[in-house]
């Protein structure tokens, strides 16, 4: 059973929309997983970064099949995860904002100068693997993990953790690992979402990567809300179709996306969803 | 040539140490980073362009009041954006997303309104006669960026150690709390402080506009990815620090570029300053960091 | 009564055919363009648009295919890759566009080009110089002058005066400029020019003090410059601050081609040289009314990228005519048959849909804020 010519054309003529939709999802759930457990890290695009290049150059150079690609670049970003968390984690959140600007940075030059990468050029010619199951699949699997893992007491311990964090230290939850951990998922999202669209567009570049994808990111998330996972992928889905329904306008992305967050932090710390999850009581009232 | 690119370092250093100024003031009384103060540093050298082009003044007045128009405009956004998150928890979380945010609303509508292009000063504002010594040349611009950041940086100091003002901002940003309760308007100060800030990053907007003779809405976006690397290398809050490790980054960056590879030059203040996070990370002079929330 | 509405039936369903016949003569011939229309490239696309606007207005005077007019649509990439996939698939999937003219930036070129291509229509870059464009696909054509032809034109002037050492400088984090820079050492090579040493910048920089006192030091006879009107400015006005005088010529690359570069250089610039294939006097036969046309329009002086988009615009139309239907695949082998002449000068298509010809470049220099011919 084929499908009719005009809803092939308008899968046609949305595909990148559609495909981007599925891509800022995990995006923005990765940057929930940090905010969540009560950090700021702008090294979402970053990540990502690391995930489309590894991923492109093991598609194009190693030659490996998409599904051992997929993984595969993974284990950059939690690499690097890893390096820039653990030095940063008994300072103040700032520091890891901070570190992870730089992160960005220091990459960007790398893509830059080393000619394997391209360079300047960047990468061309990516064959294209990422399909829209793919896509939204993992996507679902990502909220769905990271729904049920909300709904358990990890879920609570980093609830306590955003809230009060020495409160939560004084209660026996150990802080520092938690945000590592969260460190570390928040880049593997990251990564798997720039492999995904490494192989949707067929051309990454060195300059993608950097400080303004990382802010449109926080957006997805302070816009959706914390509260649970499918707020901050509603967020990122409405900023992701925003820009196709006011085309007329001129490009005020970026400016909207500031608004938002200036607005969000001010007056909806808890975002537009911001409901809370309900978790399975222990005891007497949870 | 190492004689010159000395000189070079420094110079740069003085334009990244005049920019962190303001910014680490603003850290270490009030806990903010001040993400919105790349736009007061452009918005200061807007405003000296206006009068400059449009008024005929001079620099010794269009410094001045480019300084003091960026630091009305300070107070003004801080005021606006800032009080609300004073007593948060997160505050200095918060305070980086809200700037942020602000930041680039800001820059979008500058952009919208003055348009993207690269300004100059009217031609024959500065002298543009340089001085040549020993091979080293260094031009009237320049001089002046150098004089001007030890003079601020001076007249900082001076305000903290000597004055009633500075040692109510001292209490403030020591304990707001008990500065309050020992009499001391901490509202009122901290508009005093974002107006120093302000006025601060406004000067430095006009003096180093003048040395690149390049004008543009995002012309602080550049120097703030450098300003983070000063404050964070010099310990926040610190403007001795400041002033130190701008000359040090400068200097450094120069030499890379000089005499290692030029493609380098971005990278190293990066790498300078995940270097400095990883091993100490309260910088040369700041307070030791202890584990926060 | 129902004898009437029968007839009147029967002559609906007789003159409906006839109407639709009329009115698909009259439909307009549906083109595509993508620009950059916003954000810090603007300058460019804003350009293009008004040079590919200006040749519509002439062309529809008469229209193509016997009397139907083109009906251009155009998308804002914003200089955004993703903006620029989206608005091609837009314009093939949703306004059945049969050819696209741009995008602007060679990047974008790179991101559209195998989807366009997949697709099977003709897109025409005018503004996107670096190499490989053309390798993308046998449906991607462009009209602008790679680097390639236009860069060794300069250096031949600059050795006809005797320059036989080079400095070259480049933005390398911007495609075009790392391509050109590329370009231009290669060149520099094959003109047996010494190449003293090679330094690199970022397009954002404000900063060139380092670069330019270890070239200072080396006392080369020209320093070549491969990068966007910004840099290239910031370059210049601090090279004069270093004390780089008369005695050194400066080269620029395409993106030196700009009369922003007077604008934010001033004095500083003079004395640069650098090619172009096309300049505000430049004596073909179309290009003084081109040019009062445009002044006409828009109260301002046209570009180099306003006249390739002009010069694009009006090659689109011939090759529509000569192929007889608003069809893809006979619009792009039409294309490969194009033999114009336009304010550029004559142009025709090599087998690999590049330019033909560099006949027309002409080596310029910059004095008191304007371009004129070099010597």
């Amino acid at each position: 059973m084929s499908m009719p010519v005009w809803l092939d054309d308008v899968l046609w003529t949305y595909q990148t929309l559609i495909h981007d939709l599925g891509i800022n999802g995990l995006l923005a759930l990765s940057m929930y997983v940090v905010l969540a457990a009560g950090q700021l890290s702008l090294g979402q695009a970053a990540f990502m970064g690391l995930g489309a290049y590894s991923g492109a150059l093991l598609t194009m150079k190693a030659g490996l099949p998409f599904w051992l690609v997929l993984p595969g670049s993974c284990v950059a970003p939690v690499v690097f995860a890893l390096a820039i968390g653990v030095p940063t984690l008994r300072l103040s959140g700032v520091y890891l904002a901070i570190a992870t600007i730089g992160l960005g940075e220091v990459l960007r030059s790398v893509y830059l100068n080393v000619d394997y990468v391209g360079g300047a050029l960047g990468l061309n010619g990516i064959p294209e693997r990422a399909e829209t199951w793919m896509i939204f699949g993992l996507l679902g699997l990502a909220t769905a993990g990271l729904f049920l893992v909300g709904r358990s007491r990890f879920g609570r311990a980093m609830e306590a953790m955003r809230e009060d964090a020495m409160a939560a230290s004084a209660m026996g939850i150990n802080v520092a690992r938690y945000h590592l951990m969260a460190l570390v998922t928040s880049a593997v999202l990251a990564g798997l979402s720039g492999c995904l669209a490494a192989h949707e567009s067929s051309f990454i570049g060195p300059n993608e990567y950097g400080f303004e994808p990382a802010v449109t990111i926080l957006s997805f998330a302070l816009l959706g809300g914390i509260g649970n996972p499918f707020a901050p992928v509603a967020g990122a889905w409405f900023l992701t179709l925003l820009p196709e329904l006011m085309r007329d306008l001129p490009d005020i992305r970026l400016a909207l996306n500031g608004v938002i967050i200036v607005l969000a932090v001010l007056f909806l710390p808890r975002g537009l969803l911001g409901w809370r999850m309900k978790r399975a009581a222990v005891g007497r009232g949870a | 040539m190492l004689a010159q690119q000395l000189v070079n370092g420094v110079l740069l250093g003085a334009t990244y140490a005049l920019f962190a100024l303001g910014f680490t003031l603003m850290f270490g009384v009030l806990r903010v980073i001040n993400l919105t103060y790349g736009f007061y540093f452009s918005a200061g050298a807007f405003i000296a362009l206006a009068l400059t082009t449009h008024v005929g003044l001079g620099v010794a007045l269009a410094l001045p009041m480019g300084a003091i128009g960026a630091g009305l405009i300070a107070v003004a956004l801080d005021s606006l954006l800032l009080p609300r998150l004073r007593h948060r928890r997160s505050a200095e979380l918060d305070s980086l997303m809200v700037t942020l945010g602000a930041v680039l609303a800001l820059y979008a509508a500058m952009t919208a309104w003055l348009g993207p292009d690269i300004r100059r000063f009217p031609p024959g504002l500065i002298g543009a006669e340089a001085w040549e010594w020993l091979g080293v040349r260094v031009t009237q611009a320049q001089v002046l960026i150098l004089v001007a950041s030890f003079v601020l940086v001076s007249l900082l100091i001076a305000l903290m150690s000597f004055t009633r003002l500075g040692l109510a901002i001292r209490a403030v940003a020591e304990k707001p709390d008990a500065a309050g309760l020992m009499g001391i308007n901490v509202a009122r100060t901290s508009r005093v402080v974002s107006f120093l800030s302000g006025a601060l990053a406004g000067a430095g907007g006009v003096l180093i506009g003048l040395n690149f003779n390049a004008i543009q809405p995002y012309m602080g976006e550049s120097m703030m990815l450098r300003g983070f690397v000063v404050i964070i290398v010099g310990g926040m809050g610190d403007s001795r620090g400041a002033l130190i490790a701008g000359l040090m980054l400068g200097v450094i960056e120069v030499l890379t570029a000089g005499y290692v590879a030029s493609g380098l030059k971005e990278a190293v203040a990066f790498a300078i300053l995940v270097a400095v996070l990883w091993t100490r990370p309260q910088g040369l002079f700041g307070r030791a960091v202890g584990q926060r929330a | 009564m129902q004898r009437r509405s029968l007839g009147l039936l029967a002559a609906a369903f007789i003159a409906a055919p006839l109407l639709s016949a009329t009115s698909a003569q009259a439909q307009p011939v549906p083109v595509g363009a993508i620009e950059i229309l916003s954000g810090p490239a603007a300058a460019y696309g804003i350009a293009i648009k008004a040079g590919l606007e200006l040749a519509l207005d002439e062309i529809n005077q008469k229209g193509v295919l016997g009397g139907r007019k083109i009906a251009l649509t155009v998308e804002d990439s914003a200089g955004n890759k993703d903006q620029a996939i989206n608005a091609a698939r837009k314009l093939i999937g949703r306004d059945k566009v049969i050819a696209i003219i741009g995008p602007t930036l060679s990047n974008e070129m790179f991101a559209v080009g195998p989807v366009t291509n997949e697709r099977r229509v003709p897109t025409l870059g005018t503004s996107t110089t670096a190499s490989g464009i053309t390798d993308i696909g046998q449906y991607i054509f462009r009209t602008s002058l790679p680097e390639s032809d236009v860069i060794p034109v300069t250096l031949k002037t600059a050795t006809a005066r005797g320059v036989k050492t080079i400095a070259l400088m480049y933005a390398n984090d911007d495609a075009f400029s790392k391509s050109g820079f590329d370009v231009m050492k290669a060149a520099a090579e094959k003109a047996g020019l010494n190449i003293v040493t090679i330094e690199s910048f970022g397009s954002k920089d404000a900063d060139f003090s380092a670069q330019l006192t270890k070239i200072k030091s080396l006392k080369p006879d020209a320093v070549g410059i491969s990068a966007l009107v910004e840099p290239v400015s910031g370059v210049l006005l601090q090279a004069r601050q270093l004390g780089f005088g008369k005695e050194t010529l400066f080269i620029g690359g395409n993106g030196s081609n700009s009369p922003k570069l007077g604008a934010i250089a001033g004095a500083a610039a003079d004395g640069l040289i650098v090619g172009s294939p096309w300049f505000i006097a430049k004596e073909t036969d179309g290009n003084p009314a081109f040019v009062a046309a445009f002044r006409a329009k828009y109260s301002k002086d046209p570009d180099q990228f306003a006249a390739q988009a002009y010069d694009a615009m009006k090659i689109m139309a011939a090759a529509i005519d000569r192929a007889g239907a608003a069809d893809s695949e006979k619009v792009t082998a039409a294309l490969a048959k194009t033999d114009f002449k336009g304010v550029m000068g004559p142009f025709q298509f090599t087998d690999h849909r590049d330019p033909a010809t560099a006949a027309g470049v002409v080596v310029l220099t910059m004095q008191d804020g304007k371009f004129g011919i070099a010597k």
